[in-house]
């Protein structure tokens, strides 16, 4: 895929999430509130960006999150139906960054960049399985 | 976050927000920490507050816009 990186500038991909109890920052564990907690927003972001290297990436390819940076700006009830979007603003190599927004509705929430990398599927996973072997 | 540009005075955004709604119209005379905007982020209200006196010239959002950090609120002259 290096020699097409630059091409997936500009693909976009979307996710989209209807909050729920286990959404929530007390069910999540990084809270003591009701409301929708942070790391599932990071996840819907996430979910995004795969979203939209769904078509873009060879077989044996995937792609793992290496850098997160979200600005979340807004408080989402249980029932809120939310919409995430995420675009590759970047290519370097193998490292793509994504720019994604997050909106309840009409109201944005969360808006950031993410960086994943495309690896080679079987050669991380067994990398990841020696690394934990080891440690 | 605020500036002066040839007499005027701008107040600018923070941070990334959302704005929320707007307490000042054109024309209209501010006074030192008058609340002028109320904004939205990190999960809370923001009132942003003159921090100057004078009329206000120009109000360069609207309910429902997002702002990035630096981005121009209003300008008072």
């Amino acid at each position: 895929m290096s020699d097409t990186n630059s091409q997936l500038v500009g693909v976009v991909g979307f996710a989209s999430l209807t909050v729920r109890v286990a959404d929530t920052a007390v069910a999540l564990g990084s809270g003591d509130v009701p409301v929708l907690g942070t790391p599932r927003v990071v996840g819907l972001a996430e979910a995004a960006c795969v979203a939209a290297l769904l078509d873009c990436l060879a077989p044996e390819q995937t792609s793992v999150g290496t850098r997160i940076e979200i600005d979340h700006l807004g408080s989402s009830e249980v029932g809120a139906v939310l919409r995430a979007s995420a675009g590759v603003l970047s290519v370097a190599g193998s490292k793509l960054i994504f720019e994604i927004e997050v909106h309840d509705g009409s109201r944005l929430i969360a808006q950031g960049l993410i960086t994943r990398v495309v690896v080679d599927r079987l050669s991380f996973l067994a990398k990841a399985a020696g690394q934990s072997r080891t440690e | 976050m605020s500036s002066r540009s040839s007499g005027a005075y701008d107040i600018r955004a923070e941070m990334v927000a959302n704005v929320l709604s707007i307490q000042v119209a054109v024309g209209e005379q501010v006074s030192f920490g008058q609340q002028v905007l109320l904004l939205e982020s990190m999960k809370m209200e923001i009132p942003v507050l003159s921090d100057a006196v004078g009329a206000v010239l120009e109000i360069a959002v609207s309910p429902g816009d997002v702002v990035q950090e630096g981005d121009l609120l209003i300008r008072v002259s």
